[in-house]
């Protein structure tokens, strides 16, 4: 497959519209994520953060755009090497299945419909998940872990799938400070083996120390850059002030958005 | 004793009676596991009764009844795929919609033309001892093959059944396994409608999963134990049949039902 113009780039996309029936959440969104990055994407909640994800992977179909790469391919040549961890209750976590049957299901997306599992799938998902330090959960069902041991489960089945380019839709949802600091450091050491994270995030905590490049969403691209040169006070107030709740003269509460 | 319990297999009808019930029950439990975790056991209803509506047309066509039953049974199916991904209507809403009103059409169909109002009652609760020979034979070949695909695509309806959206995100092709495992839960209730009857066949899809799924939470053993539920219930319940005069679909689900029951009741009381 012929690389794009963009092969030193994970995520290419330049003015994009998109968004749901009837309701275009993104206009002309631009952004560029160079691989080896941890990027990250803020805004409000309806700001389009999981959208410009969905997009992205082919989950929601764009109306307008003039580039749209992943990995420097296609979306539809770059998925294979692209990795999505939806948000949490998107999956369904009652179905009875093991730590490492999930983790295996990397290999099983690489392969395609006449995938089969082979002695070293299973070998290589056992060495993940003791990297992961989920060695002693191989067998437990994957929905009685907490919430961060359940994140690094999607991480090595991403790591089985070969997957280059890992987005992830609010990672730290439902995560206590311990289990938000034990994924940033995760994310440092995929990065150090050549992966590039992109993370939609409402989390502002620990942007500073877990990413190096940050894209401030409200609809359409407010700013990007550093994460010291976009979380001004005067870029937060931008992003966020309309949806602060606002009491009136007479007591009465009004939200913008 | 002993001559008791033999006593049915003396006739060449009850004996092609338990081998076709217990395969499409082995058959349409293993398959309703994913029914139940996936919560789709109104759309196997549906399924069950638009595949009547399709027995109603091959009868008026003169073709196989598995032939329409099935190309009812999956279209619905399909139609269910292609609502659920390109519209925001409400699922159950439109489903009881379309399979009521496609089982209105059926029973019209039938009921309108002179000499089917024996059949009518036979496929709405089941003939399983009038089955054929050949019969038999078809189910039988229907099993294998069901039972081939569930193994060799396993870990993939796992996977779509688990996590669709990052399944799909990575290109996999979710949206042919999801219609396939439809197309697959289609063929088990088509060749359990003669055994039951429409009528009950959503039960012997759901009740030995539900019942297996409290007993264990690992999916392999749950299939295996919903099997063993099916074949059981099967078993037990045309020899109720058999010994008590009653309708041989409504025992085989009765038994089933008291399986569930037990497994609850042994459940609750292990936790007291």
């Amino acid at each position: 497959m012929a690389k794009g113009r963009g092969a030193d780039l994970a995520l290419n996309i330049q003015n994009l519209t998109a968004g749901y029936p009837g309701n275009v959440v993104l206009h002309e969104v631009s952004w560029q994520v160079k691989r080896g990055s941890l990027a990250a994407i803020i805004g409000p909640n309806g700001g389009g953060k999981s959208t410009l994800l969905k997009t992205a992977v082919g989950l929601l179909s764009p109306f307008e755009y003039t580039a749209m790469e992943l990995l420097g391919r296609s979306p539809k040549a770059g998925r294979k090497q692209v990795a999505y961890l939806p948000q949490q209750e998107e999956v369904d976590w009652t179905f009875p299945i093991s730590v490492l049957d999930v983790v295996l299901q990397g290999r099983l997306v690489r392969q395609g419909i006449w995938g089969r599992y082979s002695k070293a799938d299973y070998t290589l998902g056992r060495e993940v998940l003791d990297f992961f330090g989920l060695g002693k959960y191989v067998n437990t069902q994957v929905g009685s872990l907490s919430g961060g041991q359940r994140q690094r489960v999607f991480l090595a089945r991403a790591m089985l799938q070969e997957a280059d380019l890992i987005l992830l839709d609010e990672p730290s949802t439902g995560l206590d400070a311990k289990a938000q600091h034990e994924l940033a450091d995760l994310f440092v050491t995929l990065r150090k083996r050549g992966k590039t994270i992109v993370a939609a995030t409402h989390d502002l905590n620990c942007l500073t120390e877990c990413f190096d490049h940050v894209l401030a969403l409200d609809g359409q691209v407010l700013v990007e850059g550093k994460p010291e040169e976009v979380l001004t006070e005067a870029n937060m107030v931008k992003l966020f002030a309309r949806h602060f709740p606002k009491v009136g003269a007479s007591g009465e509460v009004t939200v913008h958005d | 004793m002993i001559d008791l319990l033999l006593e049915p297999f003396q006739y060449g009808f009850m004996v092609r009676a338990f081998l076709g019930t217990g395969l499409v029950a082995v058959v349409a439990a293993a398959v309703g596991t994913f029914v139940v975790l996936k919560r789709l056991a109104f759309l196997g209803d549906a399924i069950s009764h638009t595949a009547f509506t399709g027995i109603a047309i091959a009868l008026l066509l003169g073709v196989s009844i598995y032939m329409g039953a099935m190309a009812l049974a999956v279209l619905t199916a399909l139609g269910v795929v292609f609502l659920t991904r390109t519209s925001r209507i409400n699922d159950d809403t439109a489903l009881a919609i379309l399979f009521t009103g496609v089982f209105a059409l059926g029973i019209v169909l039938l009921s309108g033309t002179p000499g089917f109002s024996g059949d009518l009652n036979s496929l709405l609760l089941g003939s399983v001892m009038a089955i054929q020979t050949r019969e038999i034979i078809l189910i039988g070949i229907a099993a294998v093959v069901l039972g081939l695909i569930m193994a060799f695509f396993y870990h993939h309806f796992v996977l779509v059944s688990f996590d669709p959206v990052g399944a799909e995100a990575a290109g996999f092709p979710v949206a042919f396994f999801q219609s396939l495992l439809l197309v697959v839960i289609s063929a088990a209730i088509v060749i359990s409608i003669q055994a039951v009857g429409v009528v009950l066949v959503v039960a012997l899809l759901i009740t030995p999963a539900a019942a297996a799924s409290l007993i264990t939470h690992r999916l392999e053993k749950l299939i295996l134990l919903s099997s063993a539920f099916g074949l059981l219930a099967s078993f037990f319940g045309l020899y109720i049949s058999y010994f008590f005069g009653a309708p041989p679909g409504a025992t085989v689900v009765l038994v089933a039902t008291v399986f569930f029951g037990l497994v609850l009741g042994v459940q609750k009381l292990r936790r007291v």
